[in-house]
């Protein structure tokens, strides 16, 4: 079964873009969903349907208000087109953009439930020992909600993997630039070539399940602290110790 | 109002619990001090609020230092203070070593490496250190938890039911390091306890809690008592000096007389003060002097006074100079002896009775 280069280059686009959007994510996601677990206000409710939103929302609309978003004609366009350093519909940045705010639920969500279940009595326990609230979250919440964070990271990349609708509204179809795997397979149904679009539909399937599991077995792995390989472990070994 | 001075000072403290009935505490800086009451009394709820982790209202001040004042309080990670809590609370996904190392790391106070050994091995924690927090026992995680408290070492520790799930003999070992550790780094320790036991080895004074009132501090004993249901309690704290450490045996000095105590854990320098608990069950009485015998203790004592207690025993209040102790005898053994209040007789115990040491 051979997938063609175009479609390979499409694939490797999709990669970088999911990559790209789990990392920013990531960087992003914890401190919100970690400050709307200790946030007390009649707000947060509103916070947390908007953070929502982008789940339930149909791409389409997203991807139209994002298209207005990105226009020049706006003034929230014209500074992300200043941040970016360039255009950002139809290209890679506006796709990286689009999916950060398409998939910000798929991390924000199970953090969230991790950080307002353990992650609070933990860092009562944290601050009552004198540990700040950002040694606490690092040192203390992010190893306890491990599990949380992998498949946060796990379903952010997956999600990403798949975004059609919005990546046709924002970023249309250029190889190499803006075609992602969905649109490529969308293409060659449009073509009725039905073999291209199996091999790269069967490769996300295959992808997406493999990604899946994989992140279920480390979340669920004990690693490090338990066979004393941790880094952590190794430090405290020296000084503390001996 | 007066809120200076050394130590804790808590005026008008309110929280959901006792909306009523403000809580008022004065507390030195230095000691340990009890903390007892039936279940639901509050107790938890006070421990929570002087560490900043319970909303609450009133004015908390800390050695000159503003805690609380209305309904501001500095944040609970910015107080010199740290709350032991009822279910351990260690640090989930990380090692035994992690907890104690990160806590170490944040100390106002951080103890020399010759005192966290010391710790360690004292607490049988050595080899704990690898494992996981996950695969660590209810005790054994009680233990971590209290360790990691006196590794942090603030100048007020809060501890709520600290050592409720360790087994009893460990306990009683426990103990006595627990008092000797904050002999050497002094510190307010609140001691929040049902066990009449604890109460008795730590305690200088206690606080006693009750539908969310607070009252005391008042003295030891009586706090016992009210443990025991008002009746004598079953053990007895006697303060002595230490005369002599051989393997295993300490001789001590008590009102002009030598005791005798085994099985001890921890080490003591000549002269130096300890405490111990009798267990009234582990005294028996003789009219006259038993002469040799193979349990090592025979203390002359005078009956102050008599009680009966469950199933038809007998409690007996026996003194020798300015020591009181309580001894358990059958009704028939009483009969049999004649015994009377105010008369003199002769106690007796093995030498492994003397817990806690």
């Amino acid at each position: 079964m051979t997938v063609d280069p175009s479609d390979l280059e499409a694939v490797a686009l999709t990669l970088r873009l999911a990559a790209i959007t789990t990392v920013l994510l990531l960087l992003l996601g914890v401190p919100l969903a970690w400050w709307l677990s200790r946030w007390r206000s009649r707000w947060r409710h509103l916070l947390e349907v908007l953070v929502t939103l982008p789940l339930v929302l149909p791409p389409t609309v997203l991807g139209f208000y994002l298209l207005l978003l990105f226009s020049p004609n706006f003034p929230a366009g014209r500074l992300l087109v200043k941040v970016v350093g360039g255009p950002l519909v139809f290209s890679f940045s506006g796709l990286v953009v689009a999916s950060v705010i398409y998939s910000l639920p798929f991390m924000v969500q199970p953090l969230l439930g991790a950080f307002s279940q353990s992650g609070q009595r933990l860092s009562h326990a944290a601050a009552t020992l004198g540990v700040p609230p950002a040694a606490a979250l690092l040192h203390v919440v992010l190893p306890a909600c491990r599990p949380a964070v992998i498949s946060a990271c796990a379903l952010t990349f997956a999600h990403t993997l798949g975004e059609f609708g919005v990546v046709l509204m924002i970023g249309g179809s250029i190889p190499g630039e803006t075609q992602l795997v969905s649109i490529a397979l969308y293409q060659h149904v449009e073509a009725l070539e039905y073999g291209a679009a199996h091999r790269l539909a069967l490769l996300l399937f295959g992808l997406s399940t493999t990604l899946l599991l994989a992140a279920r077995w480390l979340a669920s792995a004990r690693g490090g602290a338990a066979a004393g390989r941790s880094a952590g472990e190794a430090a405290v070994q020296g000084p503390i110790w001996k | 109002m007066e809120i200076s001075g050394e130590g804790l000072r808590a005026r008008k403290l309110v929280t959901p619990l006792n909306p009523g009935a403000p809580w008022d505490l004065d507390l030195p800086a230095r000691g340990i001090v009890g903390l007892s009451g039936p279940s639901g009394a509050g107790k938890s709820t006070l421990l929570q609020a002087l560490a900043g982790l319970r909303g609450c209202s009133g004015e908390i001040h800390w050695s000159g230092i503003c805690w609380q004042s209305g309904n501001r309080g500095l944040a609970a990670h910015r107080r010199d203070a740290c709350v032991g809590f009822q279910d351990s609370r260690l640090f989930a996904g990380t090692s035994v070593a992690e907890n104690l190392a990160l806590v170490h790391r944040h100390s106002r106070r951080p103890l020399p490496p010759a005192e966290r050994q010391r710790l360690l091995a004292g607490f049988g924690a050595t080899d704990l250190l690898h494992k996981t927090v996950e695969s660590l026992s209810g005790g054994e995680a009680q233990r971590v938890a209290l360790l990691r408290q006196l590794f942090s070492n603030p100048a007020l520790q809060l501890c709520d039911e600290a050592l409720s799930a360790v087994d009893r003999p460990l306990r009683l070992r426990l103990l006595p390091q627990l008092w000797d550790f904050w002999q050497r780094h002094p510190a307010l320790v609140v001691w929040a306890s049902h066990s009449v036991e604890e109460i008795q080895l730590l305690a200088d004074s206690c606080l006693w809690m009750e539908c969310g009132r607070l009252r005391g501090p008042l003295p030891t004993p009586q706090v016992a008592a009210r443990l025991a249901g008002g009746k004598m309690p079953e053990y007895s704290r006697i303060d002595a000096l230490v005369t002599e450490q051989r393997a295993g045996l300490l001789r001590l000095s008590l009102e002009g007389h030598s005791l005798y105590a085994d099985r001890v854990a921890n080490n003591y320098r000549v002269a130096q003060a300890v405490h111990f608990l009798l267990a009234a069950g582990d005294i028996s009485l003789s009219v006259v002097h038993p002469g040799l015998s193979s349990a090592l203790n025979c203390l002359p004592v005078r009956l102050e006074s008599l009680e009966t207690v469950d199933d038809g025993r007998i409690r007996l209040l026996l003194s020798t100079g300015n020591a009181r102790f309580c001894a358990d005898i059958s009704g028939f053994s009483c009969e049999r002896l004649a015994l009377q209040a105010g008369e003199s007789y002769f106690a007796q115990f093995k030498a492994c009775a003397p817990l806690g040491l």
